[in-house]
């Protein structure tokens, strides 16, 4: 079976969500001798986009749409390592969580999940985080892209105090930020010196795309 | 005299979702829930009274499992009716089954700017304008803050500011949201001027505390803090889930029903281990994520059905019912605003719920818009009457009138019309006139003429003022908060 062929096949089963017999394509096509990073870019990483295109043309719905996402998650735990073997660029670590004094997560697990879909190493820390809980897992876990969320106006200004906290540690630089939540807008995430808003789970993966691409 | 005998009459249109049997289903189901899952409790205090006060199982993962025996003494204990009071005294409202009154939400981010149209944060000033509107227009029984006062000095005494911006311009009765246990006590401190001290406050509320358990299934400190407080203290209550079905709850309304029902149980089961007889009333917004756009919906079909339901279930258990209707996933006052909040109201009212609140909001619960209020006042009115249904008396049925016109008669000069037509429901807002009279008046919309009587009640309305004595006191209250969280 040709390479092209397997590759369609592995995005197939990733848009129908279909992990198991996604996971025995991409074995099988690792077992050929097809490069991981063929499999990520012409397999998974294509097939996810038709998802997010699809998604937002009212053609796929969110049950749907995580589906695919968590098979991505299943099918990056194998390709990861490989990439990574070959010294092949990953999608990069995404860190998410919610601030201080707020207990809203529908939104924040939602784009986590969505991460995953989009071929991130997601690191999800909950809810109600002091500030020095993001400066450690940004110390620890080394992400590409902090993200966090907050759902109440009186909750909001934690997120510029975790930038602040991530300043004071010397780390700001090291990092993206992106945030979000109902009461958030383009213009507090510019105030608070955040790097991008975004107003939902879709518009999160293309902007943090965009932003990857460009950096 | 012939006397009519075994009449059975409606007051009005006679609606219901769910019969006995299927309520029955719901309720056991969720006593089962109680008993095998349990619910989570992140307090101390409520953690001990399940564990020394009753029969409850505490798990080591704080998990609490109620018998169906415990829930239902503590069902037993609630009161069958709860008054509220306004202010000003001249406002009473009474809690009854199939008694509907009408309220705004609360705590809205955003707001819509009367001289830009733009989405801006909602200020102190916008709540005191909420009030002003609710305080004048007639078909709103109950007032809660509309948008939230983002102005305040400390995010941690926002509620304090807010109560007081409310008190200024409204004397209806209110539901208040509260930051914690400490700043619903101030609340209730604030009331407790206002109506003469915790005993009369008893007696007639001046408010009810909007609460919520985390679904599925949880209760977080703070909730259980102010849960714990209002039973103390004799303040009604509202531990009012807000499941989105397909992310919190079962997809499935039954499901949902079921989860939704448990937490309000474990509610009334934890309020009477400490108090019997807190007034707990049951609620919910309860409705579906949209699965295109992650939206919690204000707007869909599922959240009247649910919360009909749910007040079904509220009857049948003897609680009283906090349900939601006139709010709408819409941007701004369009057709899609009209449809999504007059169904919802529509629903609400056929339902029978006490208190129908979020009327009036507009972008999925982010959004406030004083014109949304105006607007909603006529849909109500509409409704109202809808609601009212027919009365079939002798005089109703109009039979020596009928008579009198005879066959080619007329009616509009008849005494009959002069007394009766002004049973009818008397358009303000909507327009009824003929093409060329409504061109030559500009061809105005009701969005136009909705905001011309905004502008009219925010010129003309004075609410009755608070007595300075009073008001210096209650500015203590808030002063002394700002002063502790500093
Ligand atoms: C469900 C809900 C709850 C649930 C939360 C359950 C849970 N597990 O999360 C419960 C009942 C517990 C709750 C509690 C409270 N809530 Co609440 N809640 C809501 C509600 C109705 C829906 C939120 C939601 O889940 N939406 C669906 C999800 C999918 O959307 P989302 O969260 O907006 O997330 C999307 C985007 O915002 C974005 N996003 C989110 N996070 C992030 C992060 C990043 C990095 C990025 C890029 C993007 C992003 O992408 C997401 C997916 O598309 C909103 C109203 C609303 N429309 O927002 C009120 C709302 C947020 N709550 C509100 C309030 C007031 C409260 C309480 C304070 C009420 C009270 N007094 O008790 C408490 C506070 C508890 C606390 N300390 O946090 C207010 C906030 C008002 C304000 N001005 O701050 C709102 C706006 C409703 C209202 N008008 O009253 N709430």
């Amino acid at each position: 079976m040709s390479t092209s062929s397997t590759c369609s096949q592995i995005s197939e089963a990733l848009i129908a969500g279909r992990q198991e017999e996604l996971l025995k394509h991409i074995h099988s096509a690792l077992e050929q001798g097809t490069e991981a990073e063929q499999i990520m870019n012409e397999g998974l990483v294509a097939a996810m986009d038709a998802v997010g295109q699809r998604w937002k043309a009212g053609d796929m719905f969110l049950p749907e749409v995580i589906r695919s996402a968590k098979a991505m998650s299943g099918a990056m735990e194998i390709i990861r390592p490989k990439l990574i073997e070959s010294n092949v660029k990953t999608m990069g670590t995404f860190v998410i969580g919610t601030v201080l004094r707020d207990l809203h997560d529908i939104g924040k697990n939602l784009v986590a999940m969505m991460m995953e879909g989009a071929g991130f190493k997601v690191v999800n820390l909950g809810i109600d985080l002091e500030p020095q809980v993001f400066v450690d897992a940004v110390k620890e876990h080394k992400p590409d892209i902090l993200g966090m969320s907050a759902l109440l106006t009186t909750t909001m200004p934690q997120m510029g105090e975790v930038i602040n906290a991530l300043k004071e540690a010397g780390i700001r630089d090291q990092v993206k930020i992106i945030v979000g939540g109902a009461p958030v807008t383009e213009e507090f995430a510019q105030e608070i010196g955040a790097d991008v808003y975004a107003a939902n789970a879709a518009a999160t993966v293309d902007k943090v795309k965009a932003m990857m691409s460009a950096a | 005299m012939v006397q009519t005998m075994n009449q059975t009459v409606f007051r009005g249109p006679q609606f219901r979702v769910l019969t006995d049997s299927q309520i029955e289903r719901i309720y056991g189901a969720a006593i089962d829930v109680l008993e095998t899952v349990g619910a989570q409790f992140h307090h101390e205090e409520a953690l001990d009274l399940f564990r020394h006060k009753s029969d409850a199982v505490v798990d080591s993962d704080n998990v609490v499992r109620v018998p169906a025996s415990l829930v239902e003494r503590a069902l037993r204990s609630q009161p069958r009716t709860i008054t509220l009071q306004g202010r000003s005294g001249k406002h009473l409202l009474r809690m009854i089954p199939d008694e509907v009154a009408f309220g705004t939400g609360s705590d809205l981010p955003f707001f819509i700017d009367r001289t830009t149209g733009d989405r801006r944060r909602t200020v102190r000033r916008d709540v005191c304008d909420a009030g002003k509107i609710v305080d004048y227009l007639p078909e709103y029984e109950f007032f809660m803050s509309h948008g939230i006062v983002t102005d305040a000095p400390n995010p941690q005494t926002y509620d304090r500011h807010q109560y007081l911006a409310m008190l200024e311009t409204c004397t209806k009765p209110m539901v208040l949201t509260s930051v914690d246990g400490e700043g619903l006590n101030d609340l209730w401190r604030m009331a407790c001027l206002l109506c003469g001290g915790p005993d009369n406050f008893r007696m007639r509320p001046q408010f009810v505390a909007y609460i919520e358990p985390i679904s599925p299934l949880n209760n977080d400190r703070t909730a259980v803090e102010k849960l714990l407080l209002a039973a103390e203290k004799g303040i009604p209550a509202m531990y009012t889930p807000c499941p989105s079905c397909g992310a919190t709850a079962p997809a499935s309304l039954a499901g949902m029903l079921v989860q939704s029902l448990a937490e309000t149980l474990m509610a009334v089961a934890l309020c009477y281990l400490k108090q019997p007889g807190t007034p707990l009333i049951m609620g919910g917004v309860t409705t579906v994520m949209d699965m295109q756009t992650t939206t919690y919906s204000y707007g869909a079909p599922e959240l009247s059905l649910a919360s009909a339901a749910n007040t079904d279930i509220s009857k049948w258990l003897g609680l009283r019912m906090f349900s939601t209707g006139g709010c709408t996933d819409a941007k701004c006052l369009d057709e899609q605003c009209a449809a999504e909040q007059m169904t919802n109201l529509l629903y609400a009212h056929l339902s029978g719920a006490n208190l129908v609140h979020d009327v009036g909001y507009i972008g999925s619960g982010t959004i406030a818009s004083l014109d949304s209020l105006v607007l909603n006042n006529e849909m109500i009115g509409m409704v109202r009457k809808f609601c009212a249904g027919i009365n079939t008396d002798d005089d109703h049925l109009a039979l020596d009138v009928i008579d009198e016109a005879g066959p080619g008669g007329e009616f509009l000069t008849h005494d009959h019309t002069f007394r009766h037509w002004k049973e009818w429901f008397l358009p303000r807002l909507q327009d009824r006139s003929d093409w060329d009279t409504w061109t030559a008046d500009g061809s105005r919309t009701i969005v136009d003429r909705t905001r011309e009587e905004t502008d009219r009640i925010l010129a003309e309305h004075e609410p009755e003022p608070i007595d300075p004595a009073i008001y210096s006191r209650l500015r203590k209250i808030v002063k002394e908060a700002d002063q502790r969280h500093s």
